[in-house]
């Protein structure tokens, strides 16, 4: 992992398009960043971004199962 | 797995350009209705790739979420907003759940779509939606 040392107020700069800056350190503990990116970027804190990737992706076992009856139903369809 | 979606379709395909949380490869998705209030979304980038929708209830879950300048950009400031929620049929025996953390918004005019991730931590991610119908496709 990259680790860069920032000031309040600098910024760091990720490939031509996201910029990150420092605005605020609050007790040693909290950092605040302004984030900007293009629209087609997605700019999420980790741990909601990685509890929604999980629930989609069991979520996703419900609707291939769905798919898979229908194409059964189909299939059975097509034979009579 | 399903005969009926071609990959190569322009009609009646919705881009997300940010993708959706957990399907990194899948920018393109079309929908088929199942029956009842439920549809599939499915991509056309990757075959293993889909989820249940349910429209968004405002009599149960009131006004949908607004968006931020960035997420309306994504959607091309389209004023035609379709909001659904993710079903989750698997996590229970007797429920199907709605996740209500991110619910998805779709414009027909625009063809774009955006998985809408909230972080107001009292909202739900398993909402009890409906109990299980004997059959999902019905």
């Amino acid at each position: 992992m990259m680790v860069l040392r920032r000031r309040v107020g600098e910024a760091i700069r990720i490939g031509d398009d996201v910029r990150i800056v420092v605005q605020e350190v609050r007790d040693g503990r909290v950092v605040r960043l302004g984030i900007e990116a293009p629209p087609d970027v997605a700019v999420h804190r980790l741990e909601i971004f990685e509890l929604i990737q999980r629930e989609n992706r069991q979520a996703r076992d419900g609707a291939l199962a769905w798919l898979s009856q229908r194409a059964d139903e189909k299939q059975t369809e097509e034979r009579v | 797995m399903n005969d009926e979606i071609d990959s190569q379709r322009e009609e009646g395909v919705f881009r997300f350009p940010q993708g959706v949380a957990g399907f990194p490869g899948s920018n393109r998705f079309a929908f088929i209705y199942t029956g009842g209030d439920v549809l599939c979304m499915q991509s056309l980038d990757e075959e293993e790739a889909a989820l249940l929708l349910a429209p968004w209830d405002r009599d149960r879950l009131g006004a949908p979420p607004k968006l931020t300048c960035e997420q309306r950009a994504c959607l091309s400031n389209a004023d035609d907003l379709l909001w659904m929620v993710v079903l989750n049929p698997v996590a229970d025996k007797r429920w199907v759940f709605a996740n209500l953390r991110a619910p998805i918004a779709i414009s027909e005019s625009m063809g774009r779509g955006l998985q809408c991730i909230r972080i107001e931590p009292d909202l739900p991610l398993r909402y009890p939606w409906m109990e299980h119908p004997e059959k999902m496709a019905a």
